[in-house]
């Protein structure tokens, strides 16, 4: 990919208000990664590197269940960013991503991020707010969520749980 | 496997395959009571000894709780509650009127005086007297523990509630102890391995190779009842090393070198072996009979032998367990192998209640019965529903204790 293509990938998937300048300015810190198929791009509870930035390829994100066992959580199709928390958050992944396909990568580390915002750029600055605008979005969705799932505890009457549990002890589980 | 969130791995597993709800999942975890008193005495020397006792009853809807009392400087809530839960599976397994409990005091006993031991006992009685009964909770040996502090239990809970030879089990021989008690666990454990071989159409335990850690009172009844079967036990090692030969080792007189030496290394006549290398062995049966956790996702894809016997309490970790499965290893768990031992403790409670005395061959034929009756539940189980022989165990036990819960009215 070009760095024109990359520029215009930038513009259309990370941050929409970017101008050609701001997103040049952006592009010229990238740092290339490779991934094949198979491999690792960030594992979880490791420490956070930067945003990434999806090209081509497709990856899949994993997250480990409390037994232990990892779970496909989504699958993501380039064009996309990925990591965008571990530039305004300090902690580490919250979740493996692994490339499904041979994936091309570009990474904005968190050091050159902060360079930028030291350097007061106005691109850096943009790429927050759009940060902002998706985490907000999320936490929209995550408290519709919070309230489906209170309602539906509410619908399963821990009285038919008993009765329930009480029918399968001599039905089910009668040996 | 000590804490309560272990113990309950297993618990959780089988309470997956059964599908049980949140709310009746947390009612069969939570302990019918948690008890924690003080334990001051005065030692030889004048000074004042404060020491901390425990006392978790898990549950009793099957029964009396059943449980041990150990002296270790470990013993805290979150164990004896582990552990307490573990008592109300294991006796359910094997289809006993009890349900479990577990306790002890956070002591170094080695530091104590037979005195002091005896002051300290006695204390703790007085302590918990109101919450044991023969018909409440009723304690046993446990780590550091013995028939002589049963004893001491029993004459002190005497003295407050009159004659209760009941109170509690593991009391010696010559006073309302019950015979085979000694070698119930090990013996136990070797009537759940036949029991298995035949069920499987594996013949029986003559000819066949054995590797057993741990030589203490489970290691080597379990090592003498193979042997007199004509079972060839190549390899046996304790905490301070093991001795191996391919022809198969002459347990009778290993029993008098270990009596001797208090150790089983130095064996004439065969090789050395550490206990890392034991269990790798290439046996048909492997008896861990000694401690928790030795076997780990670190040698448990070298574990050679098709069968693992768990005389001792948790000696697989779970994630031990799931690599054993993978590689078809079949693993008789502990909560049902090693539950001989409470078996037999509850004919000598029979036993006291009756105030007639059994003889051996009955409490033989007896607890063979038992182990007997539980193999042919757990064996169907793992065939009808493809869980395997810990998770049989534990669907079994839930389905006990729930069954006797929603009985008596939740």
């Amino acid at each position: 990919m070009t760095a024109g293509q990359i520029r215009d990938t930038i513009r259309a998937v990370l941050c929409k208000g970017l101008t050609l300048e701001q997103a040049e300015q952006i592009t010229r810190v990238l740092v290339p990664v490779r991934v094949s198929a198979g491999a690792p791009l960030m594992r979880e509870g490791d420490g956070a590197t930067g945003l990434f930035v999806l090209l081509t390829g497709t990856v899949e994100v994993l997250k480990k269940a409390p037994d232990g066992s990892s779970r496909s959580i989504a699958r993501v199709e380039a064009p996309s960013v990925l990591g965008e928390m571990s530039l305004v958050m300090e902690r580490p992944h919250s979740a493996t991503v692994q490339a499904v396909t041979d994936c091309e990568i570009q990474l904005l580390t968190k050091s050159q991020f902060q360079r930028l915002i030291s350097g007061e750029s106005v691109a850096a600055y943009k790429l927050i707010a759009a940060i902002a605008e998706v985490l907000a979005v999320r936490l929209t969705r995550l408290d519709q969520k919070v309230l489906e799932l209170s309602a539906h505890r509410e619908a399963v009457a821990p009285v038919e749980e008993l009765q329930t549990f009480k029918q399968k002890l001599f039905t089910e589980w009668t040996f | 496997m000590s804490g309560f969130d272990d113990v309950n791995y297993y618990f959780r597993k089988a309470a997956r395959v059964m599908d049980l709800s949140p709310h009746v999942e947390r009612m069969l975890v939570t302990p019918f009571r948690e008890v924690k008193v003080d334990v001051s005495i005065t030692l030889d020397n004048g000074e004042l000894g404060t020491f901390i006792g425990y006392r978790v009853q898990h549950d009793k809807s099957r029964g009396p709780m059943k449980g041990g009392l150990r002296y270790h400087p470990t013993v805290d809530l979150d164990e004896a509650l582990g552990l307490a839960s573990l008592m109300t599976w294991k006796t359910a397994v094997v289809n006993l009127p009890f349900g479990g409990a577990k306790g002890g005091i956070a002591v170094d006993p080695d530091t104590l005086s037979p005195r002091e031991l005896e002051r300290l006992t006695r204390c703790f009685v007085q302590q918990i007297h109101d919450i044991i009964g023969p018909q409440t909770d009723i304690p046993a040996p446990d780590v550091n523990t013995n028939a002589q502090v049963m004893a001491w239990i029993m004459d002190e809970y005497s003295k407050i509630h009159g004659f209760s030879p009941a109170v509690v089990t593991g009391k010696p021989v010559d006073l309302f102890g019950s015979k085979g008690r000694e070698e119930a666990t090990g013996r136990g454990a070797v009537f759940a391995l036949e029991e298995h071989l035949r069920g499987a159409g594996l013949g029986e335990v003559r000819g066949r190779t054995f590797a057993v850690q741990g030589f203490g009172n489970v290691g080597s009844w379990v090592a003498r009842f193979l042997h007199e079967r004509g079972g060839k036990v190549v390899a046996v090692a304790d905490v301070r090393g093991g001795v191996a030969n391919p022809e198969g080792l002459d347990i009778p007189r290993l029993v008098e070198h270990a009596k001797r030496t208090r150790t089983v290394a130095g064996f004439p006549g065969c090789d050395a072996i550490t206990n890392e290398d034991l269990l790798v062995l290439g046996v048909d049966v492997l008896v861990p009979a000694a401690l928790g956790a030795v076997i780990t996702d670190a040698n448990a894809r070298d574990v050679r032998a098709r069968i693992v016997l768990e005389a001792a309490n948790a000696p697989t970790t779970p994630k031990a367990d799931e690599i054993l499965a993978q590689r078809g290893v079949t693993v008789l768990p502990d909560i049902y192998v090693n539950a001989g031992g409470v078996t037999v403790s509850y004919f000598e409670w029979a036993q006291n209640i009756q105030q007639f005395m059994w003889e051996e061959d009955r409490i033989t034929a007896e607890l063979q019965r038992h182990m007997r009756e539980a193999y042919a539940t757990l064996a169907r189980l793992v065939r009808e529903r493809s869980v395997s022989f810990r998770t049989a165990a534990f669907i079994l036990a839930i389905g006990r204790v729930g069954r006797a819960t929603v009985l008596r009215g939740v």
